[in-house]
């Protein structure tokens, strides 16, 4: 198509040439700086504070700053802006220091004494279950706890000829966004602005409107040029949007609040690590007749979207296979960590690294080649999903498994690598199969019905208005693409500002890899209308808000049916090198197959998808995140190690089309799909080389290490 | 708030030094993220810095006699450029950070930092290197394992500057050097592995064995070398048991954000037997 077609990106002079202010580059006059007093204890309560005199200009902003809710409203309320009489994880907000030079501020911060008394905290999911420690959240400490079945598994479990079982762990995850978060506050005649990095510009107007207990007239916000999010920025903002606009609404002046990279990996939202565990029933003739999973999250200290991260997980958790009879668990544990929320796949990634290895296991103990195996159970058009619900479209993974295969030469390497017994290097070759549900999940689009709106203004330009943003995936490209193509006018034509919650309506966040395929498609239809409409004279407003195609059903209270109305669907290859002295290991080259449907920009899709794999290649073998007593052990970039272009492997992508017909020119889900699937061919060539088991991610030297060992006794 | 200074002589550099004790500050690679403070700030030293990354005194690398000259604010860049730089020692500087550090990090700043991790330093342990120090007062020449004594400690005074290092030009037909990092570029070492080797017909003539990130200080055996010199090579395996051993005596790593004792410790000696008997199981 046409419009598959790579253009220039349009943010792509500014940001190349340093031209783009991020909200750090932002000073106005009279400015005041924030900084935040944090918890240094995992789990207390607090005895007192001791503050010095504060010199004139300088001010205290906490709790009794906040003029109504003292709590960031998403999915729960459980979370404080700022700690009231305990702390539950190293890193909470205490309070702000406000003024107007940074030296100050600092040793003012740096006087304040806490004192606390530390109360029992539980760090693993191990500790919370064990229920010996008094619950963080509720009473059974669990921020969701949810069960869903499908067909009958307890009879197929009974009639099984082998039953075969695995678990599987997953680690903690940084997103290390480019841009650290930062928010700057003004108050101006009786109204907030706030000013900053996000994802969801409408998330952090709603936390502001039910903090303040103001009218919503009275609070704005803007999404400023956005350095990357991963999900960091769903609904981290939101906190610190809070503390920057009360701190400006005490202090009457502009307040800027920027966290600093050490700050940021300490004190932000991570992806939750996971233990996940799989029963599969076989017959006699090895076919799979059930699985049985139990996925554990670790929430860490408050709920955040713990609850739908969780959902996700378990929706796809029997990966893209068809699986007669289901159950599916899932316990998401409160702990007395850094919060978890969301990360780019939003626990899929953890579920499809559980379901990719144990099906690699199956196939294994079967003595079958692992790709023939999958292919069996591969999701068609018309079969019913984990959670009974249809996949509504055509499944091409037959073809894109088949190109896989011949473009990475699977099978001779397969067979090749397992014979090779190197002294300076073991090669193994991995698979990996998945799908992505696209949009929110379950109820999530008919919860927030989003709507975009199209302008054409009297100087002929037509205005996208929406409050979806760019964070560096390409959306200002995309979009504008869409309303061009879809309206037959140059892409200079159309204009897409970033956001500002007073001038555009709530298109919902920018997640779940929903802004072309809801956002767009809702422009799309918009473009139609007013193309329709083009020989009115003056200013047109044409307006749409999102519903589900006629076919999607979903029960949410016993989730059954589609979970998500359309899916995206990927394979990959993984070739790796493990060194048999030190066990590193060094991912050499990794092949992928997509399905995103009609890719609207071929540079940004492939940018998407190489970007995915490099961050899945990162979780699956390098990204060590360990907290030592809630205190995180890797808190630098230095530390914290993700690849950079050296350790990036040589990646190769093709793309399958099967349009979906309600997406913007038959486009489907992008975003996180490379991610979510990845890991586990990277992790199936590492137990391909070594020859055991990588059932744990980061697969880093130190586990190789010791598996090896144990393996050789 | 301190003072900095910029000299534009060795010896103006010395006599402030002696008078302020301040800091001789190079690339600043290591010392500007030591003390770094909140964006916008200066950093938070606790003494005066003295720039002399400058200084040309402190430039070039010559050759005197047997040995090679390299002056302390040489970059790690210029080190890989000059072909009469001991290989190994380029193997190390190679795998060091990044092209953009590398340009401005300086070789005498990599050792004044003595960290355990330091990639400079196992090859210069087992290429015999020596430091010169000066002050006001004089000068003076130390072996660079007398020099670092503990992480982050040295026998530098506080009104010396390392200004030399000196290395004696030893050939080597073997020359294996491995860094394990927790990634390929711009990542700290958890163990470092330097083995240098001459034979004469199938006799080990001369052998350097160096371990870097495992203990306080660079590991480097003169016993167990001196038991391996003269050894034939298909006799290593009968006393390496007793080798092995005396390194695992002074292979004393800890657990920390990058690694764990048992995986370096293990992966050392899993090093030491790859470069000895050419496998590591």
């Amino acid at each position: 198509m046409e419009i598959s077609k790579a253009i220039r990106r349009v943010d792509n002079d500014e940001k190349v040439s340093g031209i783009a202010k991020f909200i750090a580059d932002v000073k106005l006059e009279g400015m005041l700086y924030a900084k935040t007093l944090r918890s240094t204890r995992p789990r207390a309560r607090i005895k007192s504070i001791k503050i010095p005199k504060l010199p004139n200009g300088y001010f205290i902003v906490d709790k009794n700053d906040v003029p109504a809710n003292n709590r960031v409203k998403l999915i729960f309320t459980d979370q404080p802006f700022f700690a009231e009489d305990v702390v539950n994880y190293i890193g909470e907000p205490i309070l702000l220091v406000v003024g107007p030079d940074k030296a100050k501020v600092l040793e003012i911060l740096e006087q304040i004494e806490v004192e606390y008394e530390d109360l029992e905290p539980i760090f693993t999911i191990e500790d919370a279950e064990s229920g010996t420690k008094p619950p963080i959240f509720g009473d059974d400490n669990l921020f969701a706890d949810y069960e869903f079945t499908k067909g009958d598994p307890d009879a197929a479990f009974a009639r099984a000829y082998r039953i075969i079982e695995g678990e599987y762990r997953t680690g903690i995850q940084e997103h290390i966004y480019l841009e650290p978060q930062g928010m700057l506050a003004t108050y101006e005649d009786g109204t907030v602005t706030v000013y900053g990095s996000m994802q969801c510009p409408f998330y952090v107007k709603n936390a502001l409107v039910y903090a303040l207990g103001w009218p919503e007239d009275r609070v704005r916000v803007v999404q400023t040029t956005t350095g990357g999010g991963f999900g960091g920025k769903e609904d981290y903002p939101s906190l610190i949007a809070g503390h920057a606009a009360f701190a400006a609404i005490k202090t009457g002046r502009p307040v800027q609040l920027i966290l600093d990279r050490t700050e940021d990996i300490e004190a932000t939202t991570k992806r939750h690590p996971s233990i996940i565990r799989h029963r599969t029933a076989l017959d006699a003739s090895g076919r799979i007749i059930a699985m049985e999973i139990d996925i554990k999250l670790d929430g860490g200290a408050y709920a955040t979207l713990s609850p739908v991260v969780l959902q996700r997980s378990m929706f796809v958790s029997t990966g893209p296979y068809h699986i007669p009879n289901v159950r599916v668990r899932g316990r998401a544990y409160a702990t007395n960590n850094v919060p978890r929320t969301a990360f780019r796949g939003f626990g899929a990634p953890q579920s499809i690294f559980a379901v990719e290895m144990h099906m690699t296991n199956i196939a294994e103990a079967l003595g079958e080649n692992p790709i023939d195996f999958k292919m069996r159970y591969f999701l068609k058009k018309g079969d019913d999903t984990a959670t009974g619900g249809s996949v509504h479209t055509d499944v091409k993974l037959d073809e894109m498994t088949r190109q896989v295969i011949e473009m990475s030469n699977f099978y001779e390497k397969f067979e090749r690598f397992r014979k090779e017994k190197g002294d300076t290097v073991l090669r193994g070759i991995g698979f990996s199969a998945f799908l992505h549900g696209c949009g929110f999940t379950g109820k999530g689009e008919e919860v927030i019905k989003a709507t975009a709106k199209l302008r054409r203004r009297d100087d002929g330009k037509v205005e996208i208005l929406v409050s979806s943003v760019e964070i560096g995936q390409g959306a200002q490209t995309t979009l504008r693409k869409i309303v061009a193509f879809a309206l037959g006018i140059p892409m200079e034509d159309v204009v897409y500002e970033n956001p500002d919650t007073s001038r555009v309506p709530d298109s919902g966040p920018t997640v779940a890899s929903r802004t072309v395929i809801i956002v767009g498609g809702l422009l799309e239809q918009a473009a139609k209308e007013l193309k329709a409409r083009w020989n009115e004279s003056g200013e047109i407003e044409v307006i749409k808000t999102y519903r589900h195609p006629e076919y999607v059903r979903w029960d949410d209270e016993k989730f059954v049916g589609d979970a998500y109305p359309e899916y995206s669907w990927g394979v990959n290859v993984a070739e790796v090198e493990v060194d048999p002295v030190t066990f590193e290991v060094r991912v050499k080259k990794v092949w992928g197959v997509y399905d995103v449907g009609t890719p609207l920009d071929e540079r940004v899709v492939r940018g998407q998808l190489e970007g995915g794999i490099v961050q899945a290649v990162g979780y699956a073998t390098i990204e060590v995140m360990e907290s030592k007593n809630g205190k995180l052990m890797q808190n630098t970039i230095t530390d914290y190690i993700i690849p950079t272009s050296i350790d990036a492997p040589e990646i190769e992508t093709r793309l399958v089309v099967s349009p979906y017909p309600y997406g913007p020119f038959g486009a489907k889900c992008l975003g996180e799909l490379p991610m979510v699937g990845c890991a586990p061919a990277v992790a199936a060539a590492i137990q391909h080389a070594l020859g055991l088991k990588v059932d744990e991610i980061p697969a880093r030297p130190e586990l190789l290490l010791k598996k090896w060992l144990e393996k050789s006794r | 708030m301190v003072n900095a200074y910029r000299p534009s002589t060795i010896d103006e550099a010395l006599r402030i030094r002696n008078e302020t004790k301040a800091l001789p500050l190079a690339g600043g690679t290591d010392l500007m993220v030591r003390y770094k403070n909140w964006a916008g700030l200066p950093p938070k030293f606790s003494q005066p810095v003295m720039f002399v990354a400058h200084l040309h005194e402190l430039k070039g690398i010559e050759v005197e006699g047997d040995e090679l000259i390299i002056r302390s604010a040489t970059t790690l860049t210029e080190l890989l450029k000059d072909g009469r730089v001991p290989e190994v020692l380029k193997l190390a500087v190679k795998e060091m950070a990044s092209p953009l550090v590398r340009n401005i990090a300086t070789i005498g700043g990599n050792i004044c930092n003595a960290s355990p991790a330091g990639d400079t330093l196992p090859p210069l342990y087992a290429l015999d290197a020596k430091v010169v120090l000066r002050s006001v007062e004089g000068e003076r020449t130390v072996p660079i394992e007398d020099f670092i004594t503990g992480p982050g400690q040295t026998v530098l005074k506080e009104n010396e500057i390392l200004c030399e290092i000196r290395i004696p030009m030893d050939e080597f037909d073997s020359i294996f050097y491995r860094k394990v990092g927790t990634r390929r570029a711009n990542a700290l070492s958890k163990v470092s592995f330097v083995g240098l080797k001459n034979l004469q017909g199938d006799r080990i003539d001369d052998i350097r064995i160096a371990f870097g990130a495992v203990a306080p200080t660079v590991v480097r055996s003169r016993d167990a070398e001196k038991m391996l010199k003269g050894i034939k090579i298909d006799e290593i395996e009968q006393i390496y048991p007793s080798i092995e051993a005396k390194y695992a005596e002074l292979i004393r790593p800890i657990d920390d954000q990058r690694s764990t004792a048992e995986y370096r410790k293990i992966v050392s000696l899993r090093l030491l037997r790859f470069f000895l008997l050419g496998k590591a199981d």
